[in-house]
């Protein structure tokens, strides 16, 4: 489990035996050099990436109707808040606040469960078998989803779930991606094979040995799919808008839609919008960001 | 528990994992099938149609247009990423101070929802105020309406997407740290060079890598380009950025032409099909696929 006091590391497994790439008899002044300027290259890239931000926030923060600036602007002046209280009035921004945070709520449960234990059963299964639904697991995630959007609607609607909140929790049925199943059967086929078949000489069932071994030890698999699972869901704008109808059943994504629809000049107030919107996740990365390095690559049983 | 009835019940867990894809893909995908030689608008039953929809696509124009649109935005976009996302993988693949940071500061983007995203580059896009014109006004550089010019307008679209590169960056650098290090030793001893090394060893052994990220970004293509096409452009203007997905949406949800929007799907699932055997074909195969 990675805490944020940590310092920065890069991915664990590779740190103590990575060498110079390109070592060879370079003087120390020389190489001080190739440092500095690594550096300037990085931060101008790291730059780019994050100062779309910075003027996203200084947008959100111009007084409202004052006329756009006309040079780029780092702090407006003055500053203003009142875009963030507006945002409240004019929608019922808390109310698709707290349906996007319950859907979450159920989601990040239910995939957990789901794509562990599909995993596990993947992972302990024999070769042919594994090879089948790792097969599977790869097909679904090259399926286009365009494709899916309709016919799921008419799935959705023979069972009744049209306008209901189980539509957007849908996709947790099957572990919402069929990537979050492969962070979990990389981290579980991690684990000794030893200590599976002492468990389940000792008479434990597959369900007790996920419960009481497997689980347990996949812990930053965990936290990588539930981060990932709660991005997804706070994110996602296509099922609400497809399979929703009932305004107070919105979620944030289709409030800044209807928010857009309502006055798209607006840019004060839509920029605060967005940073709404943004900020839960940003923080969520902020704090779990070594999982993500791990992450993708096997879901790190190595960041223990 | 003997072994035959441990793996029987290992079966059990699989349920509901196998149940949510029959649900949500298996069945969807054999409806579309079905769906796409019937007219249907979701209100009446459905009735048989042969091949009349597909008929109809072959002379719709708009059609004509989304899928040349979508090739195009393809051929740019998946490109510039790749180069793009492998360029940083290389930058920021080996451990040293500060790299966390500046990996993190890559990744961010990719965090940042599709809505969210679309509504800040509508505005850094903006051609009077967005700031992307004022920096580029600022040094003197030309500045493009980008959005509202058709002749940019989808090249903007692709450009602003380019920045949502942390999940194949995330890749390449898994994959580089793969690549034993004895091998750039003794390439060092050799005397090769940074180019040469890269093109001699990096190159050859991420060629797996490399096919697994493209492969992802050209199905991400297709399907992450409805949302800031629909809140951005809304497919203008005069159709320069009108998508396949976006056609499908108002073809079926606006105006509840199912049969019509079910035969763009079908051929939707074929076309990525067909551009990934294509890219397996251009990339030789896995070549040195030891993974999974």
């Amino acid at each position: 489990m990675m805490k944020p006091s940590e310092p920065q590391r890069a991915a664990p497994e590779c740190s103590p035996r990575r060498t110079q790439v390109a070592a060879g008899p370079r003087s120390p002044f020389r190489l001080r050099l190739r440092a500095v300027g690594f550096h300037l290259i990085a931060l101008g890239v790291a730059l780019t990436f994050l100062v779309p931000g910075a003027w996203v926030v200084a947008a959100s923060l111009r007084q409202p109707g004052t006329p756009p600036p006309r040079r780029i602007e780092w702090l407006p002046n003055p500053v203003s808040w009142s875009n963030y209280t507006e945002l409240f009035e004019l929608l019922p921004m808390g109310r698709y606040l707290a349906n996007s945070l319950f859907v979450a709520a159920l989601a990040v449960p239910l995939t957990l469960v789901v794509a562990s234990w599909a995993a596990f059963a993947m992972a302990q299964l024999p070769a042919r078998w594994r090879y089948v639904l790792l097969g599977l697991a790869v097909a679904l995630r090259m399926v286009p989803l365009p494709a899916l959007w309709l016919t799921r609607f008419l799935v959705l609607s023979e069972l009744r779930l049209i306008d209901t909140f189980a539509a957007l929790l849908a996709p947790a049925w099957m572990g919402t991606s069929p990537f979050f199943v492969l962070i979990y059967y990389w981290s579980f086929r991690r684990l000794p094979p030893a200590l599976i078949e002492a468990a389940r000489l000792d008479g434990l069932g597959p369900l007790g040995i996920w419960a009481r071994i497997a689980w347990p030890l996949a812990r930053p698999a965990t936290v990588a799919v539930s981060v990932l699972t709660f991005v997804h869901y706070w994110s996602d704008f296509i099922s609400p808008l497809l399979y929703l109808k009932s305004e107070a059943r919105y979620t944030v994504p289709v409030g800044l839609r209807v928010l857009q629809q309502l006055d798209a000049t607006n840019w004060p107030l839509l920029m605060a919008g967005v940073v709404v919107m943004v900020l839960p996740v940003m923080v969520l990365f902020v704090f779990v960001q070594r999982a993500f390095w791990v992450g993708e690559r096997i879901a790190g049983v190595q960041g223990n | 528990m003997t072994h035959r009835r441990y793996q029987r019940s290992l079966l059990l867990l699989l349920l509901p994992f196998l149940f949510g894809v029959t649900l949500l893909v298996v069945a969807p995908a054999i409806l579309s099938l079905g769906l796409a030689f019937t007219h249907y608008d979701g209100l009446s039953a459905p009735s048989w149609a042969g091949w009349a929809n597909f008929q109809a696509l072959a002379t719709n124009q708009l059609f004509g247009i989304a899928v040349v649109n979508s090739l195009l935005f393809v051929a740019i976009s998946v490109p510039l990423r790749t180069l793009l996302t492998f360029g940083l993988a290389l930058l920021f693949a080996r451990p040293r101070r500060g790299v966390g940071l500046y990996r993190a500061a890559v990744y961010l983007p990719t965090v940042v929802p599709g809505v969210a995203y679309a509504l800040i580059w509508l505005w850094i896009l903006n051609p009077l105020y967005g700031p992307l014109n004022l920096l580029l006004g600022s040094v003197g550089l030309p500045t493009p309406a980008w959005l509202v010019d058709p002749r940019t307008a989808l090249a903007a679209v692709a450009l602003a997407a380019v920045f949502q590169l942390g999940e194949g960056f995330v890749i390449l650098l898994a994959g580089l740290q793969e690549i034993p290090d004895e091998y750039y030793e003794t390439a060092t001893l050799d005397g090769a060079g940074r180019l040469a090394m890269v093109r001699a060893i990096v190159l050859p052994l991420l060629t797996p890598w490399l096919l697994l990220v493209v492969l992802r970004d050209l199905i991400v293509s297709v399907q992450s380009s409805f949302t800031p096409v629909l809140l951005m452009t809304g497919g203008g203007p005069y159709y320069a950025t009108l998508l396949v997905p976006l056609l499908i949406y108002q073809t079926a949800f606006e105006r509840l032409r199912f049969g019509e929007g079910a035969a763009m799907t079908l051929l939707v699932f074929l076309g990525v099909g067909l551009l990934i055997a294509l890219t397996y074909r251009l990339f030789g195969g896995w070549g040195y696929d030891e993974a999974v």
